[in-house]
């Protein structure tokens, strides 16, 4: 059982590998003899594609693991494209800056703030020591003003750093800053809405993707208007790092993709909001009740995930060499597969980050490899369909379960009298308790 | 078998009064262990009206639940018409004529009278259109027959709750009914419903219908059934011909000696009121229009004292401390002092800051994360606390759980448990470990014992005779009297919303209680 444990604990990697050893056995062979799919070219490659659904998939996990769904984040990212290629092509007054800018103060300004109030916080909690479990407040200046003032300079600093460049072209790091900020915003929009009108996540982040969609058009100023961006002619040459391998290796999205899971991924296992994340997706009346403002987090959450969205469009606008409204199309639900993959039950409350990047690797491998072999574009739409199926069949059910299943069917799994739909769910671990004999 | 029916349809009926259509004979079931029913008896006759009275959780709705097929798990025998009946769902017991008219309404909002009367029975036109003429003819026939003066096309959700409540009777004896199990059916009826009410059940005996009735109102049963039968703590006492009766003899009855022995009490109380609640009330958004769930409820309590709050249920004793809390919906009035000080509670964040705990009633959906372990659960509403510069601090929310588990004798494998595998009584000591770990002024405890057997119970109250002792401010709510006369210095009786008398330990007993819980006519109910 001790096997089976393993296994079972470890069933995430086992896709990515299997995936992983198909595509080793079953690649073309050049004509030297070199195995294609094995070729660092085709691997990089691979990273290179998935690091844009990847970024999405990463703010799309921690909302799904409060309960939620965000739908907007195609759209968010068609919005922040066109946003971009904008600022980086037209010099002076443009939608992009109308849009761009007060966003950029907005997020900056309350971000300063936030910031400033974290460190008066806990310089307060280092002073008053174990002794006092009561919460701290902060009082007198440091509670409003001086993190106020704190968020005004932050946020005058960044204006003065962007202003200048709209006389000319944005550059690289304008774009960074300014897109990832309208995502920001719109994705603290799908928040404010969820938690202040007690809607659901999934109608109100539909409208939003309608709703931005459509924003994105009227941005980009004609339907369908596609903006090109050329490195050196139209725009400058600086965005150009954004194409580049760093280390002459690794391309620059993977990076960007690597970086976010493991920074979100360390948020969420290790700081309190992470904690509270888990908490509201596994019983939300529960953690409201325990005194954890519910609203507060899942607003983050949303407003990440736009951030997310925001990045991605910048390093999309790079790959592709463009910004146009219909960029994002789909994208959304090729995240939520991916993390779905990955384990996170759409429930809420359960799973990882971890996962996420296993679910977003194997439906890039698994891309690669129907691309291979020139398998017929639309045949790759079923297969993946099919695929994805077949894997969350295995994720969702741990190894005991799937033998209590094969052995006793339905013997074991026969609900109890009273039980709940709360029972229900952790039925599965005591099955798996019982089975497995002692708990470690 | 069933050659003569007497029903409300067909209306042929043959009395035979010795037979007992419906009998239970030595009926136990259990929960999870804690036993519900314990070796009970209860027949019924055709044509009677037999009503069954005992506290809350005596054991009537269980007994109840098996008689109509939800529980099909149970010990001992059922008979119908003389014969062994084992019914393993509810249409089982329909088809043997046995009908349930559950406390809260099962009716489908959106739909019609006629179509809720008929759901999952429509009649159809050539095997696919549902015949909205014929049904609503036979609906108007039914309603005719029973005197309920209600359009058959009316929208459910319109109606008002009592005549949402004769639809569920009508509905009920649609099918051929000759077995009327009626749970409680006046609780949110206003006096001149009841009366109509009363009239149908009566019509209804007479036509040869056998009625069970469930009910906490001692004079209503006594003006309307035939023989009495009282259920305590899941046991049979007695089953009696009303005639002859008087209401006290059904209330010692119900109440019977008080198994808990008295726990000697001796504890210094502060001089000044920790929590001082003045005018209390809360109002929700309903149907036609605003509803006064509660209305100026006041209240203190000292450093060290134990406050009771009794009633029935639907009272408005959860919602007393849910609005102190500041965790429910509507809106909120009143004044709470803390130490004097006013506060403004607006969130249960806020609620936990000021030093309130709320351990509550549904542990499962509100007080513990079931899927995640007991450090988890402990150290829930003090991460944030215990964080230092944004990290997690793994090693103190430890060594919290620890504390909490060690402090209330959780029995578990270690902190790493997960708290759904506890017992129900390890499971509430961590829901209360959780809220003590908070450093709490005031404890507001609701139903802390329920679903918890009796060792387990011992120990719950142990420990808050405890936390009295260290000085805190407790509010227990509990349905059990004796539960309430054991843990209460004082004890705050609640009716229909309001509080009808705040009695002190020595004035205490349960008939006291009962008396001051019954529901008044006097009171205007808010429905009517």
């Amino acid at each position: 059982m001790t096997f089976l444990k393993a296994l079972s604990r470890t069933k995430l990697y086992w896709g990515l590998i299997a995936i992983f050893l198909i595509g080793v056995l079953f690649s073309p062979v050049t004509s030297s003899g070199r195995n294609i799919f094995l070729s660092s070219g085709n691997l990089l490659d691979v990273l290179r594609q998935v690091s844009t659904t990847g970024l999405i998939a990463t703010g799309m996990t921690a909302v799904i693991l409060t309960g939620g769904i965000d739908l907007s984040v195609g759209s968010l990212m068609a919005i922040c494209t066109v946003v971009c290629a904008m600022l980086l092509t037209v010099p002076g007054d443009t939608a992009a800056i109308y849009l761009g800018l007060p966003a950029v103060g907005l997020a900056v300004l309350i971000l300063g703030a936030a910031v400033a109030r974290f460190i008066f916080l806990n310089i307060e909690k280092s002073r008053s020591g174990e002794a006092h479990i009561r919460d701290i407040k902060l009082g007198g200046a440091r509670g409003t003003v001086l993190p106020a003032i704190a968020g005004v300079v932050l946020c005058a600093l960044v204006l003065s750093f962007l202003l200048p460049q709209m006389q000319t072209k944005f550059g690289v790091f304008g774009v960074l800053l300014v897109a990832p900020a309208v995502g920001l915003l719109f994705g603290a929009v799908n928040g404010v809405i969820i938690v202040a009108g007690r809607l659901q996540p999934f109608i109100v982040t539909l409208a939003m993707m309608v709703t931005a969609l459509g924003i994105a058009r009227l941005t980009a100023g004609q339907n369908n208007a596609v903006l090109p961006v050329y490195t050196g002619s139209n725009a400058t040459a600086d965005f150009d790092v954004l194409r580049q391998l760093l280390f002459g290796i690794v391309p620059m999205p993977g990076i960007f993709f690597i970086v976010a899971i493991l920074l979100y991924g360390a948020v969420l296992r290790f700081t309190p909001f992470g904690r509270y994340v888990y908490a509201i997706g596994g019983n939300e009346e529960a953690a409201r009740l325990s005194g954890i403002n519910a609203g507060r987090v899942k607003i983050v959450t949303y407003a990440v995930s736009g951030l997310l969205a925001g990045i991605a469009a910048v390093l999309y606008v790079a790959q592709y060499r463009q910004g146009k409204p219909d960029a994002g199309a789909g994208l959304e639900l090729d995240a939520i597969a991916a993390v779905v993959i990955g384990g996170t039950s759409l429930m809420g409350g359960r799973g990882s980050l971890a996962g996420t990047f296993c679910g977003v690797l194997i439906f890039g491998l698994l891309s690669n490899i129907l691309q291979l072999h020139n398998i017929n574009s639309n045949l790759q739409l079923v297969l993946k369909g099919v695929i994805i199926i077949g894997t969350v069949l295995v994720q969702e059910r741990n190894a005991y379960d799937l033998f209590a299943q094969l052995r006793l069917p339905g013997a074991s799994r026969r609900p109890v009298q009273g039980d709940t739909s709360v029972e229900e769910r952790t039925s599965r671990e005591t099955l798996s308790l019982t089975m497995g004999g002692k708990k470690e | 078998m069933r050659d003569a029916v007497p029903t409300l349809l067909g209306d042929s009926v043959t009395t035979e009064p010795a037979r007992p259509i419906l009998a239970a004979e030595a009926v136990s079931k259990s929960f999870g262990g804690v036993a519900a029913l314990k070796d009970v008896r209860f027949d019924l006759r055709s044509g009677e009206i037999h009503a069954l009275m005992g506290e809350n959780g005596a054991g009537k709705s269980t007994l109840m639940k098996v008689l109509s097929g939800v529980y099909a798990d149970y010990e001992g025998t059922v008979r119908v018409d003389g014969e062994i009946a084992r019914f393993s769902s509810v249409r089982d017991a329909e088809a043997a004529g046995i009908a349930i008219i559950h406390q809260e309404l099962n009716l489908v909002p959106e739909l019609g009278v006629a179509d809720n009367i008929f759901l999952g029975r429509e009649r159809v036109v050539a095997g696919l259109f549902v015949d909205r003429k014929a049904s609503l003819e036979a609906a108007r026939g039914l309603l005719n027959r029973l005197g309920i003066e209600l359009d058959p096309e009316a929208r459910v959700g319109q109606l008002r709750v009592g005549e949402q409540q004769l639809v569920e009777i009508a509905k009920a004896l649609s099918v051929e009914a000759r077995i009327l199990i009626m749970d409680e059916p006046t609780s949110a009826l206003s006096s001149g419903e009841c009366r109509r009410l009363f009239k149908i059940v009566r019509q209804l005996a007479a036509d040869g219908v056998g009625i069970v009735y469930i009910s906490h109102r001692i004079d209503e049963v006594m003006q309307l059934s035939d023989r009495v039968t009282v259920f305590r703590d899941g046991r049979h006492v007695w089953t009696r011909p009303m005639a002859g009766l008087d209401e006290d003899t059904i209330i010692a009855a119900m109440v019977g000696r008080n198994l808990l022995d008295a726990h000697p009490v001796n504890r210094p109380k502060g001089a000044e009121p920790v929590l001082s609640v003045s005018g209390l009330s809360l109002a929700v958004a309903g149907r036609h229009g605003w509803r006064d769930m509660l209305k100026g409820v006041s209240f203190d309590v000292h450093a060290g004292e134990i406050l009771g709050i009794g009633g029935l249920l639907g009272a408005g004793r959860t919602e007393i401390l849910e609005t102190v809390f500041a965790s429910n919906d509507g809106v909120r009035g009143g004044e709470i002092r803390l130490d004097g000080i006013a506060v403004d509670i607006r969130s249960p964040r806020d609620a936990r800051r000021l030093g309130f705990a709320l351990v509550t009633e549904d542990r499962k959906a509100k007080g513990l994360h079931l899927q995640e372990s007991i450090r988890d659960n402990v150290a829930l509403p003090l991460v944030g606390r215990l964080a230092r510069f944004g990290l997690r601090s793994f090693e103190r929310e430890r060594a919290l759980a620890s504390r909490a588990v060690e402090a209330l004798g959780v029995r578990c494998a270690g902190t790493d448990q997960t708290a759904g595998t506890l017992s129900g009584g390890n499971q509430q000591k961590v829901v209360i470990g959780k809220w003590l770990a908070t450093g709490p002024r005031v404890l507001l405890l609701d139903e802390p014992t329920r679903g918890i057997d009796v060792g387990a119970k011992r120990e719950i109250y142990d420990l808050v005779f405890k936390l009295a002792a260290d000085g805190l401010a407790i509010v227990v709510v509990s349905s059990e009297l004796p539960e309430l006369l054991l843990l209460a210095d004082r004890i705050l009786v609640m009716a229909e919303g309001r509080q009808t008398g705040l009695i002190s330990r020595e004035e205490a007993s349960e008939e006291r209680i009962m008396q001051l819980a019954a529901p008044r006519s006097t009171f205007g109910r808010s429905v009517a």
